[in-house]
């Protein structure tokens, strides 16, 4: 759309600013870093409560599991323990002899009493020993 | 414009619904999200044990599972009753039909229960079958259960529980408050998937265990007897008491008919009675020993002192001639009275004694009032009041009749002449152990009732009735015994009963320096005889034989010899005298201090059995001499009540070359 005897001319300027030198603002660049230090403590400070938190779910299932797996294991030893007994019980053990085994009571022959050995008494007051 | 209104709106509404749900609903929906995320549940208190003298358990109790259900999430409630029953031990069409009814059981407002149960304190194996099934509504909870693993060993003096966990019967009932432990609390905190994450809780408590004065062996020995001896006769029923002479501690008591306190429900009174304190009988001539301590000790008359029977029949005004059972004593010395338990003797010497003075002996062996805290069942018994007494009271009391007594009173009265003229408390409590804490129940005298030498006198007539009265068949090879029969009619609608009689025996073994007092009383024999001699005596003789070999007294009649074993300069080792044949010598059992087995070769036997008696072993002996070998190996681990075997020989033996103290 050029008017003839018209011409367009473009000026450059050709700037140079690399000779300004850039100062660096000491201030807001410490403040960057603190910011940035800040917002990292935030992070590992949320990071560590959060890993905290599931931690203590972690183990809080855990120790439940081994509360049960503790007394699902004392349930067992009292059992244990009572079948023990019955096991032993006089009654079956003198049924087992004397049927099954044939055994029979020793005569006064069979049996001599040498001495008779009694075990201490314990203390009126004492503190009993678990097993 | 359109935008911005459906925005407020929008706005305005998520607020206003956040307003209700955080501010207007706050606290019920507070308690619904505590109610769904935690959980209070009650842990129930465990009672604590009941064990034997030696430690031996007699009453324990396990947690078993209770099967529960909620009836609101079952679906169908006749298939969950038929997959329930099928897996149940024992379930007929009564019980499936109750748990049809249970789990459609409905509220008054028309709605299902929430909360049903299916089966309480089911076995293991039944809860672990019905766990397999993984049923919708159908949960597992904890009770705890009491269990007597010997059944029916001492079943009356244990007594039961009932099924809410408290004592309704002997010494469950007598120590509940005690031996009951507290309920637990427990808060659980649940995940969204109803895992539980966290708890918060107050355990429950473990009661207070009882140590009791009972030997569970002794006590297994006294039941066998007593019961063997009961059927023999064909009798109503019997009971026997072992008691420690010295201490009042009792060592077995025993009745029969017994029970199995594990399946109580359904047993007859009869079975439930504990006869040794509950039932109160006439004791007939064994009470002759507290006529006869009251004229002894009073100076009354002496053993050698001479009293006519005057041909076996004393009169009394308004009553019937008093006889001696057909029998024509004549003139026997006092001593020979009680030998032969002439009635008419005794009735004399005890009009002699006096009104006063019998009912203050009376009272003196501890007759009429309870005779021990242990059993708040126990019948105080019925005694004159000594004013009251005129000659024909006094003459039937004098021989043991218009008297009311327990066993365990009897028992508790000749102790006093067995032990030297002391009344102890009976008790079967030795120490009670809280908070891991024992504390030792201490013997209690409660009065000089005779003195010793009268004790001693009366022993020797005892001795007497034994060995040539109307107790021989109370005799023992290898021990001397102490004792008095009796016989007495029993009291039927009100009459003496001429076919019904409570028989008994009551003695003590060995009779100078005894281990136990041991009485037996036989309710209504009707075959082998009707006398004590004829059918308690026989018993006491079991009992007393079996009880002194397991509890190694050494025989008070032709003992052997001590145990020597000398160490001459030309031989090694020579066994003056030892132990012949096979032995087997048993000892109370004690808690081992948790150390191996010593190493017992080279030992003499006496030392060996010391200490092995120390760490509460059985030993079984083979040979003579001293100890060469032994079994477990020294060092090895064993459980007190453990049998160890010593291989004996009169020579040592041979020494490793270079061990300590070899001479080369």
């Amino acid at each position: 759309m050029n008017k003839a005897g018209t011409f367009e001319y473009e000026i450059r300027k050709d700037f140079r600013n690399n000779q300004i030198v850039r100062e660096v603002d000491e201030r807001r660049l410490r403040d960057l870093w603190m910011s940035l230090g800040i917002g990292l403590v935030l992070v590992m400070v949320l990071l560590f409560s959060a890993w905290q938190h599931f931690e203590l779910l972690r183990h809080g299932y855990k120790l439940e599991q081994m509360q049960r797996d503790r007394s699902a294991e004392n349930d067992i030893n009292r059992h244990l323990r009572l079948e023990m007994e019955t096991l032993r019980s006089p009654q079956r053990i003198e049924k087992l002899a004397t049927e099954r085994l044939g055994m029979v009571s020793p005569g006064d022959a069979e049996a001599v009493v040498l001495e008779r050995v009694t075990p201490p008494e314990a203390p009126a007051r004492s503190v009993v020993a678990s097993r | 414009m359109v935008a911005a209104v459906v925005l407020v709106c929008w706005v305005v509404a998520i607020e206003v619904r956040l307003v209700v749900l955080q501010v207007w609903q706050h606290d019920e929906l507070s308690l619904r999200a505590e109610r769904q995320q935690s959980e209070t549940q009650k842990t129930p208190g465990k009672r604590g044990e009941i064990v034997d003298r030696h430690g031996r358990l007699l009453a324990y109790s396990v947690d078993a599972d209770t099967i529960y259900a909620v009836p609101t999430d079952i679906d169908d409630a006749v298939k969950a009753a038929d997959r329930l029953c099928g897996a149940f031990d024992e379930c007929d069409q009564k019980d499936r039909d109750q748990l049809v009814e249970r789990l459609t059981r409905k509220r008054r407002n028309g709605s299902l229960t929430s909360f049903q149960y299916v089966k309480r304190r089911a076995t293991p194996i039944e809860a672990k079958r019905i766990a397999a099934l993984e049923m919708k509504g159908i949960g597992f909870m904890k009770e705890s259960k009491r269990f007597y693993p010997n059944r029916e060993l001492a079943a009356h003096l244990l007594g039961y529980v009932g099924t809410d966990n408290a004592g309704l019967h002997g010494l469950e009932a007598t120590y509940d408050t005690s031996v009951r432990g507290r309920e637990g609390t427990m808060l659980v905190q649940t995940d969204a998937r109803g895992h539980a994450f966290s708890r918060l809780d107050r355990p429950p408590t473990t009661g207070g265990s009882l140590e009791l004065t009972i030997d569970e062996q002794l006590q297994f020995i006294v039941e066998r007897e007593l019961m063997a001896g009961v059927a023999a006769a064909r009798a109503d029923g019997g009971t026997a008491v072992a008691m420690d002479p010295h201490t009042g501690e009792i060592l077995a008591m025993a009745s029969w008919p017994t029970f199995n306190p594990n399946q109580y429900q359904g047993t007859s009174d009869s079975a439930l009675r504990n006869r040794a304190v509950q039932d109160l009988y006439e004791p007939g001539s064994t009470f002759k020993i507290v006529t006869a301590s009251a004229a002894l000790q009073e100076g009354v008359i002496t053993p050698d002192d001479l009293v006519d029977t005057q041909g076996g029949v004393i009169k009394f005004p308004g009553r019937r001639p008093i006889t001696d059972m057909g029998h024509d004593y004549g003139v026997l010395t006092f001593a020979n009275v009680i030998v032969k338990s002439s009635n008419v003797g005794a009735i004399k010497v005890g009009l002699m004694v006096g009104p006063e003075r019998m009912g203050l002996y009376i009272r003196r062996f501890g007759f009429g009032k309870p005779s021990s805290p242990d059993f708040p069942s126990e019948s105080p018994g019925i005694v004159w009041n000594p004013s009251k007494l005129n000659d024909s009271a006094l003459a039937s009391v004098s021989m043991g009749y218009q008297v009311g007594v327990t066993p365990l009173q009897m028992a508790a009265a000749a102790s006093v002449i067995a032990n030297g003229g002391t009344l102890y408390e009976p008790h079967v409590v030795r120490a009670t152990v809280k908070g891991g804490v024992r504390t030792a129940v201490p013997p209690k005298a409660v009065r000089r009732a005779i003195l010793p030498e009268t004790a001693a006198t009366l022993t020797t007539i005892m001795e007497s009735v034994v060995t040539e009265g109307t107790a021989k068949r109370a005799r023992l090879v290898n021990y001397t015994v102490a004792g008095k029969t009796g016989t007495a009619d029993k009291l039927v609608h009100g009459r003496y009963s001429s076919s019904q009689q409570n028989v008994s025996f009551i003695g003590f073994v060995p009779s100078r320096n005894p281990i136990m007092t041991v009485i037996v009383m036989v309710d209504s024999p009707r075959v082998g005889g009707d006398t004590g001699g004829a059918i308690a005596a026989p018993i006491f003789k079991n009992i007393a034989d079996a009880s002194l070999r397991l509890l190694g007294v050494t025989p008070t009649i032709n003992p052997l010899p001590p145990v020597l074993v000398a160490r001459r300069n030309d031989s090694p080792v020579t066994a003056a005298a030892a132990p012949m044949g096979p032995a087997v010598v048993t000892m109370p059992a004690s808690m081992s201090d948790g150390g191996g087995l010593p190493d017992l070769r080279g030992m003499s036997a006496r030392d060996a059995l010391r200490e092995l008696a120390r760490l509460g072993l059985t030993v079984r002996m083979e040979g003579a001499g001293v100890v060469v070998d032994q079994n477990p190996a020294p060092g090895s681990l064993i459980e007190p009540g453990g049998a160890c075997t010593l291989v004996l020989n009169r020579r040592p033996p041979p020494r490793p070359t270079g061990a300590l103290g070899d001479p080369r």
